[in-house]
């Protein structure tokens, strides 16, 4: 009632001093000790665990007023030297009030940074008071939690042996802050080496049988310091016979959550960066079933499980099955039942998903099965970019499945709808994850296409082939190539309507060879199917031809040339005039011009270009066409019978047959001679 | 005049440490888009029949020695319009497949005798007695030999009267992209049988298509 929350409004009011009375004292220069230490305690208590009060007294001006006491309370305190109770308080409690800052609020470490506190709480360490040298440590910890902290530079000083002397310190928060400076700044192999030449891995070891926060941060730490460095695995794992590595396969059983996972996440860097250890089913089967059994936990632990386990079973079939023979993915389907879940663990249990989804059909069947293609569709409109993403990479996964494609499974308004809405999504990374699932679904083999079409997502896919992005151009035209194939003629008309063949003339020259490549196999399938679609290449002037030849004559990447010279294959399968086309454009007769290049395509290296360069001399010179004879006289004298001759037990068979059909059909033809 | 050229295509053996390591090499007339067209046999004792069928090529991951694609049956009897299925394909790579079905109702002399109706398989006939053909190495065999087993009807109800209960043993050749078949079901009437060629569709040649799943 009104009443009653104005009465309580005024309680509050008496109780609690208002935030510019606490900032002005904090920024009075006539206010004693005492004034200051009680405004420090009142800020404290105000902002602790509270986002919104913390943006309040940022706006206020608060975080430089307590930086600035903290400065002149050490640089007082190291002038008189020994114990001081008042200034000791006045340091510990800013240095507290500093760390709440920053605890889980980048605004607030921004701030706490542009203020300048690092160096100054960094100073703590040396301090004698042992509560000091704690609050120092407590606060740092929590700056460096975030990722806008400095990055620790090891090599710079003495910055290597500082951080030696905090693993070595007695005090555990001490301790805890050197690991975790080496989790948030450690990303080379050179810095990794360093650290573990310099006997941080072997003091981390120790750590492990610790306090806890001593073995958390350590964990975490020694996975920073293993990441995809086999080298310092494999000094890790090999001495004492693998203790280290048998005590971390210990910690999965530890009763604290955190020390679970963390434990579990060093297994995980190991086991993706050396293949060859953890084999063992049984740990494997342990890890994902710890892994999901810490998805249960309600905090940050079960946010992060999801993560992990999606690390362990990326790019890995045997773990993709096993996750699925231990019914992972009932288990996050579960979870995605239960709603309104918090937006990064749905991220992560969607990116879990798309993980176990990306190779084995068994996997995709299964979700399938469970409706779970709805969470997707819902979370495409969740505030989160990151949880859009992840329902948009999802979704790409289990749209891999050629069987539900054929079975027109995601060809339909509740699916296209939301998802082409997403390619105008204000981040760039949805747009591209979006990109990626269309690119799949409008693989679509039924007659369905036109659905697709018919919701404007022809018209946004063409916006975003002209994006400045590479990644959203590549997708957006590989998008386009796939909804191209095995189309109708109606449906090439109303793409190509929308795309125009000056657009496309452009992308097939496009600064990147990926998009280069893409746009070529789109006019690859514009060309395949019934000989009307071949007429597109020769309007306005032949522009998509010529773009096409001028590529296969300049490209350097092969996968280029070999898409061009598929699009004059086809060609080459039409009429006579497109055959004769194609044969100007390949062998000019310029009396003693240059060797063709197709010469040059059948001596290459690259198998599948030698297979692609035969299809067109095979197509060129089918008997049964009326101009085949005087095309063959042409080849001839531009010297391919000779080349096919060498290709007659190429060690690729299919260059060999296709080469044996090319000469044969020459063969047949004649020369010409009586 | 069309040269002969000896034939070293030859199936060869590998060694016990490579055994199961192949994968077969891409056959560009056996990938996405292709098209076949021809008949099965489906004959019996009271009378001679068949049916046109046409067949494509929707998905092909030679890792997992798989195949995919739909077939449609035109001119069955008791269906208003053409049947299609979607089929999927085991490729027998000796990797992820053996010429031994070891499923759908089919026992290794079920698949000797179907195997054996092809010619180009007689090179092979006694290595696949002795281990299913695990030992040989096809990476350079002129002949695909699959299993293509129809998984749903696409346009039609599974109350249309027709089964899909069985599977076809299928030879490939990758010369000319024609495709030999043969029906196996214990219920139906035996050794039926598939004959399709690669076409052209109205074309002058062969023309290509493909997609990229992401």
């Amino acid at each position: 009632m009104p009443t009653s929350a104005a009465a309580s409004s005024s309680s509050e009011n008496q109780s609690r001093p208002v935030p510019e009375d606490i900032v002005g004292r904090l920024s009075s220069s006539m206010a004693s000790y005492e004034i200051k230490l009680k405004a420090l305690r009142d800020l404290k208590n105000q902002i602790i665990g509270n986002r919104t009060k913390k943006l309040a007294f940022l706006k206020l001006g608060a975080v430089p007023s307590v930086v600035s006491i903290l400065s002149s309370a050490t640089a007082a305190a190291s002038c008189r030297g020994g114990y001081d109770d008042n200034l000791d308080s006045i340091i510990i409690q800013s240095a507290a009030v500093i760390g709440s800052f920053a605890c889980g609020f980048d605004a607030g470490v921004q701030a706490v940074l542009d203020a300048g506190a690092l160096p100054i709480l960094l100073s703590l360490i040396s301090h004698q008071n042992e509560k000091v040298v704690d609050a120092g440590a407590r606060s740092l910890k929590l700056i460096y939690q975030s990722k806008l902290a400095p990055k620790y530079e090891f090599f710079k000083d003495q910055n290597l042996e500082f951080l030696l002397s905090l693993l070595n310190c007695k005090n555990e928060n001490v301790t805890g802050l050197g690991a975790c400076v080496i989790t948030h700044s450690c990303r080379t192999s050179i810095e990794q080496r360093a650290l573990n030449d310099a006997g941080v891995v072997r003091k981390l070891i120790s750590l492990l049988g610790g306090s806890v926060i001593q073995r958390d941060s350590s964990l975490e730490s020694l996975a920073a310091i293993l990441k995809e460095n086999s080298e310092v695995i494999l000094k890790f794992v090999g001495p004492e016979n693998g203790r280290a590595l048998n005590d971390v396969i210990e910690l999965t059983k530890d009763k604290h959550p955190r020390t679970r996972l963390l434990a579990c996440m060093c297994l995980v860097v190991i086991r993706n960066a050396l293949p060859s250890y953890l084999q063992d089913l049984q740990i494997k089967t342990k890890l994902v079933l710890i892994l999901l059994e810490l998805l249960d936990d309600p905090g940050q632990v079960g946010e992060e499980a999801p993560f992990i386990l999606s690390s362990l079973i990326v790019g890995k079939e045997d773990m993709q099955r096993l996750a699925f023979q231990e019914n992972v993915i009932d288990k996050l389907c579960c979870h995605l039942e239960k709603g309104s879940l918090q937006a990064k663990r749905l991220q992560g249990i969607f990116l879990a998903l798309a993980d176990l989804c990306s190779r084995l059909e068994s996997c995709r069947t299964k979700l399938l099965s469970l409706k779970a293609l709805q969470f997707m569709v819902d979370a495409m409109s969740h505030d989160s970019a990151e949880v859009r993403a992840a329902a948009c990479i999802c979704l790409k996964n289990v749209s891999r499945s050629v069987e539900n494609l054929s079975a027109g499974t995601f060809m339909n308004e509740s699916v296209i709808n939301p998802v082409v809405q997403l390619l105008c999504d204000t981040s760039t990374s949805v747009q591209v994850a979006a990109l990626g699932a269309i690119s799949n679904v409008v693989v679509d083999f039924m007659v369905q296409k036109t659905t697709f079409i018919q919701f404007g997502g022809v018209k946004q896919l063409v916006e975003l082939s002209k994006s400045m992005d590479s990644t959203i151009r590549m997708n957006a035209v590989c998008a386009l190539r796939n909804l191209m194939f095995l189309v109708s003629d109606r449906c090439k008309e109303a793409i190509l309507l929308e795309l125009t063949q000056s657009t496309l003339t452009s992308l097939i020259c496009d600064p990147e060879v990926s998009v280069q490549e893409q746009a070529l196999a789109l006019v690859c399938n514009l060309v395949d199917g019934s000989t009307d679609g071949i007429r597109h290449v020769f309007a306005d002037n032949c522009s998509l031809l010529r773009a096409v030849v001028r590529q296969i004559q300049s490209a350097s990447k092969v996968e280029v040339v070999i898409q061009g010279m598929y699009v004059l294959t086809n060609v080459a399968s039409g009429d006579e005039l497109h055959k004769e086309a194609v044969m100007d454009e390949l062998f000019p007769t310029l009396p003693g011009g240059p060797q063709s290049i197709v010469i040059k395509f059948l001596q290459s290296n690259e198998s599948q270009l030698r297979t692609a360069a035969v299809w067109t001399l095979v197509n060129l010179t089918l008997p049964n066409s009326s101009g085949a004879f005087g095309r063959a006289v042409k080849l001839r004298r531009a010297g391919i019978i000779s080349q096919l001759k060498n290709m007659m037990n190429d060690p690729c068979l299919d260059v060999k047959l296709r080469a044996r059909t090319a000469f044969g059909q020459m063969m047949t033809l004649g020369d010409g001679s009586p | 005049m069309p040269v002969r050229v000896p034939e070293s295509s030859m199936p060869s053996q590998v060694s016990d440490d490579n055994a199961g390591n192949t994968t077969l090499p891409p056959c560009t007339l056996l990938s996405v888009g292709q098209a076949f067209s021809g008949t099965q046999n489906v004959s019996s004792l009271q009378k001679d029949e068949a049916w046109r069928v046409n067949v494509r090529i929707l998905g092909c991951d030679l890792d997992h020695g798989y195949l995919c694609g739909t077939m449609e049956a035109l001119n069955v009897p008791m269906a208003d319009t053409p049947v299609i299925t979607f089929w999927e394909g085991e490729i027998v790579d000796t990797k992820n497949y053996t010429f031994f079905t070891n499923k759908w109702g089919a026992t290794s002399d079920d698949d000797i005798k179907h195997w054996t109706k092809f010619p180009s398989f007689s090179p092979l006939q006694s290595q696949v007695e002795t281990d299913g053909g695990k030992s040989l190495d096809l990476s350079n065999y002129p002949y695909i030999f699959m299993r293509w087993k129809e998984q749903y009807f696409v346009n039609v109800g599974t109350d249309c009267g027709l089964t899909i209960a069985g599977f076809y043993y299928v030879c490939f050749s990758c010369s000319d992209g024609s495709v030999s078949g043969f029906y196996y079901d214990p219920n139906s009437s035996p050794f039926q049988k598939l004959e399709l060629k690669s076409i052209n569709e109205g074309r002058s040649g062969f023309s290509f298509s493909s997609y990229q799943l992401q």
